[in-house]
């Protein structure tokens, strides 16, 4: 420093005598400018104050304000704009000086020239605005109150010509010496990162508002620093990024963007302005992340076929911080997953006919628990993601290689898996995990389009459960209806729930026909037990053969129907004659001690009956005194001679007329109790037709219905509005075709619920 | 700040006194507490200069400067206002100010030098109160003031300030 000499003080000024004043303040501002850190006595900041104070409020100042602009004052003059004046002189050759000064240096030396020079530069102007404190509490402030532009107290005026006079022909300098540093941190440098901070609050210090001198805005910084800063990061990370994909894979590249990002986050704690996180956050997110996204989402469906969670995670991750970044993740997802839905339904699809509902459950369970896994695992359990999905399941679980046979072979299956489970000895499920099992069955119907189809699979399949009385448990049961109830409401499982009430009527309704049988000490010839069911809440059909039941049963049976008739006058009973069962005892077996149990249809039971009264009965006299049709007849009987109860002769493969039965006395078997009771093959399967059937007419009925409903709410619609409608009220239940609904709505038509009306619309006729 | 508010500092008048004061009261002076600010710790042992102030007003000053040791410092600028627009002076500063006149204003230069806002309201709200209710006749012979207007001049201002006459 060429002024580095100690500055001495010029004698106390004459208070009128601006030059003289000048003079001593000169060589005062420049000993503390430039020399301060040899410290400063008493006297000469008294001697500097009294200085400005004495100009202040001297009588007659001799200056150049005199002449003109003082009229312009209201009351009383105020003394001072010479020193002002003399001050901004000062502070320009000074800041000239410090701008030639500066050429000499470049880069980090410059950086280091700058904020000595800026912190020795404000400093001094702290001390310099405290001993102009008479200025500023005087002159500065009229000026200020009288709105003038331009002045500002004496801190700030330093601030201003700072800015103008040095920083704006500098600052271009110092940012790049400032942005080579940082890039050299980027590369792996050790940095004296504390220098850009000071860099940093230099240039948001600048940033004075213009109108209010106590505000600051952060204007300066955010052109001067913040614009560069941003530029250079883009450019950095958009050459770094480029070249590190050419040379890596994708894989290694998300890590180290990840990296990058993070490091970032740190800079701007660690040394930057915390108003440029979020500006730098989209750069960096734009250079690193937006600029690859096509590579980035290309990899994924390889990361998803390898199952490399914690890289999707990665991926996830960074395309999050972008715009609509993972739009086209999802769609992959959804593609993949309803691929490896598909996937894993033709593995176990190679027999469709012999498929265990067991298995092709579990296995549209396995892809979705996997599914779900990852999404909540490597996605953040996300919304959007858990959407996509839910749409990949309902379509791999409604439309697979098992459903073309027919959409209903889903809810069939799943419906069956539930019986399964839900019937005794069953599943080899424990009991304390049926419930878990249960929800997961909940989650694959959740999934189901035809939720009707299970509902009538289900109830036909609840009512042989309970009429068979082989539920695992009642609490199973409740547990699982009101799960449907929950999924679907109160109406869906409305009938279910009936059932399972008639059940419990017909209990006690036993218990008080054997009290009540008790009482009359009538002798009951049979152990016999009731049930009881609404003919509307069962899917149950009435028998299709004629029946003449033995007398044996016929007594009781009547019996029960006057003590029923007794309490529910005007009620009809229909017997379902082809669910009901028994069992007798064998009086006649010459092997045996112990009489043989058999477990026999009531059919079988009429049939065995016979034999009480001699050993052989023809075809014929079994049919016409059984009653029974040759179908019924020749099931019942061809069980008992495969089983060799009986013996037919001659022995022919089926059952028929002229053929003879004869009561086996050597009959054997390991058992003492014996299950007779068989459902053929033939029987099971026809059930499963007939189910499908009555689920086509009950669709017609439910869409009829639908239509009804809605159009005696609206009165008038058009055709096509009506059957968008229509499909909307009927999608929880089943996805209507188009056609059903055209035809419905004709069939509506002919029956004059609707007419025709002008232009395509129909009317609602009461 | 206990430590420092026991510190005691010395000041110097123009005339050569030197007088100890607690530094927490010498800061009661804007002036000085800035100063003591930026030399730091090191100066604080030097004595003070005060070129402008003789040493019977600067007791005085000290003496108000000693009452008002404990007052919150008047940062709000409404605060001021209210301040400013009341002429009410509290009792104790009211016997303070019961001073000849020339006292009276050497203690407003004082403290508009030392910068001691409260103390130069207090002396103008005084000198206020002297002129308030006064005919320009009895302000003149109050402050010794010769009239040095032309019949005519004293005329046009009357009229020009009629509107604040009291009628």
């Amino acid at each position: 420093m060429s002024r580095a000499a100690t500055v001495m003080m010029p004698p106390a000024p004459n208070r009128e005598d601006i030059g003289a004043t000048w003079e001593y303040l000169q060589a005062g501002i420049s000993k503390i400018m430039i020399n301060l850190q040899d410290g400063m006595d008493m006297g000469t900041y008294m001697g500097i104050y009294t200085a400005v104070h004495n100009f202040c409020t001297s009588q007659k100042a001799v200056g150049l304000s005199q002449a003109g602009s003082g009229a312009a004052h209201r009351g009383a003059h105020l003394l001072g704009e010479d020193l002002y004046k003399k001050l901004i002189d000062y502070l320009n050759d000074h800041l000239a000086d410090l701008l030639e000064q500066s050429k000499a240096h470049a880069e980090e030396a410059l950086l280091t020239f700058y904020i000595r020079e800026w912190d020795r530069y404000t400093t001094a102007a702290k001390y310099i605005h405290h001993l102009f404190r008479y200025l500023n509490r005087h002159w500065v402030k009229r000026e200020m109150d009288e709105g003038k532009k331009g002045t500002h107290d004496v801190y700030t005026l330093h601030l201003v010509q700072w800015r103008t006079q040095l920083f704006e022909k500098v600052s271009e300098k110092v940012m790049s010496a400032v942005l080579m540093l940082v890039e050299k941190q980027r590369n792996g440098e050790t940095i004296e990162h504390g220098q850009i901070k000071q860099v940093v609050d230099s240039f948001v210090s600048l940033g004075l508002d213009e109108h209010d001198s106590s505000k600051s805005t952060l204007d300066v910084y955010r052109y001067h620093f913040e614009r560069p800063f941003l530029e250079a990061t883009s450019e950095f990370y958009a050459a770094e990024s480029t070249q590190f994909v050419a040379e890596n894979s994708v894989v290694e590249y998300m890590k180290k963007a990840e990296s990058r990002l993070n490091e970032e986050e740190e800079r701007v704690r660690m040394y930057l302005h915390q108003d440029i996180a979020t500006p730098l956050k989209k750069a960096c997110n734009k250079a690193l992340i937006a600029d690859h996204s096509t590579l980035l989402r290309d990899e994924f469906q390889i990361l998803l076929d390898n199952n490399r969670e914690d890289d999707m995670k990665r991926m996830y991750n960074l395309l999050n911080r972008i715009p609509d970044g993972l739009d086209p993740l999802r769609q992959k997802f959804e593609t993949h997953v309803r691929n490896a839905g598909l996937a894993a339904v033709s593995k176990v699809a190679s027999d469709a006919e012999k498929l265990e509902p067991k298995v092709y459950v579990d296995a549209l369970l396995g892809v979705h628990t996997q599914y779900q896994g990852l999404v909540k695992r490597a996605f953040n359990d996300e919304p959007e993601f858990t959407r996509s999905l839910d749409n990949a399941c309902r379509e791999f679980v409604n439309r697979n290689e098992i459903c073309k046979a027919g959409s209903n072979r889903s809810p069939e299956l799943l419906a069956k898996y539930t019986d399964v489970l839900l019937r005794k000895s069953g599943s080899g499920v424990e009991e304390s995990d049926l419930d878990a099992v249960l929800t997961q069955i909940m989650t694959v119907f959740k999934y189901i389009e035809d939720k009707d189809v299970f509902q009538k699979f289900y109830s036909r399949m609840l009512a042989r459960r309970l009429v068979h009385s082989t539920s695992t448990s009642d609490d199973a049961e409740t547990s699982m209806i009101s799960k449907l109830k929950e999924a679907c409401g109160f109406e869906y499982t409305n009938k279910l729930q009936r059932m399972f009430q008639d059940m419990q009527i017909s209990k006690d309704l036993n218990q008080g026909f054997k009290d009540h049988s008790k009482q009359l000490s009538e002798k009951q010839p049979l152990d016999s037990t009731y049930s009881i069911l609404g003919t509307s809440f069962w899917p149950l059909a009435p028998p299709n053969t004629t029946f003449n039941p033995p007398a044996e049963v016929q007594d009781d049976l009547n019996r029960f129907t006057r003590f029923y008739k007794n309490k529910h006058d005007g009620r009809k009973l229909t017997w379902l004659w082809q669910l009901c069962k028994g069992e007798v005892k064998t009086g006649y077996c010459k092997s045996q001690k112990t009489p043989y149990t058999f477990q026999v249809s009531v059919y079988q039971m009429a049939i065995l009956l016979l034999f009480n009264d001699k050993d052989v009965h023809s075809y014929e006299d079994i049919a016409s005194i059984t009653q029974l049709t040759p179908d019924a007849l020749d099931g019942a009987l061809g069980i008992l001679v495969k089983a060799k109860v009986l013996l037919q002769k001659p022995d022919s493969a089926k059952p028929g007329a002229g053929q003879t039965y004869h009561l086996n006395y050597d009959f054997k078997n390991k058992k003492i109790r014996i299950n007779l009771n068989i459902g053929t093959k033939s029987e099971a399967k026809q059930e499963e037709v007939e189910t499908n059937k009555t689920i086509e007419e009950d669709r017609k009925l439910v869409l009829q219905s639908a239509i009804v409903r809605i159009m005696k709410a609206r009165k008038k619609m058009k055709h096509n509005v009506l059957v968008g409608e229509t499909i909307s009220q009927i999608k929880g239940r089943f996805v209507p075709k188009v056609g059903d609904i055209k035809k419905c709505i004709e069939i509506l038509l002919d029956k004059e619920y609707l007419e025709r009306l002008d232009d395509d619309e129909l009317g609602y006729l009461a | 700040m206990a430590a420092s508010e026991t510190t005691t500092i010395r000041l110097q008048s123009n005339d050569n006194h030197v007088m100890d004061v607690d530094k927490a009261v010498a800061e009661r002076s804007l002036l000085i507490k800035n100063m003591l600010e930026d030399l730091g710790d090191a100066a604080a042992s030097e004595t003070i200069p005060i070129p402008n102030v003789t040493e019977p007003v600067l007791r005085k000053v000290i003496e108000w400067c000693e009452h008002h040791r404990g007052d919150p410092p008047a940062t709000n600028e409404e605060e001021s206002d209210t301040r400013k627009r009341t002429t009410e002076i509290e009792e104790w500063d009211q016997k303070f100010m019961q001073v000849d006149q020339e006292m009276l204003f050497e203690i407003i230069l004082a403290s508009n030098y030392l910068d001691i806002k409260p103390l130069l309201d207090v002396g103008c709200k005084t000198v206020a109160n002297m002129i308030k209710g006064k005919s320009p006749e009895e302000i003149r012979k109050t402050f010794n003031i010769t009239n040095d207007f032309t019949p005519e001049e004293e005329e046009q201002i009357r009229r020009e300030n009629e509107w604040a006459e009291d009628r």
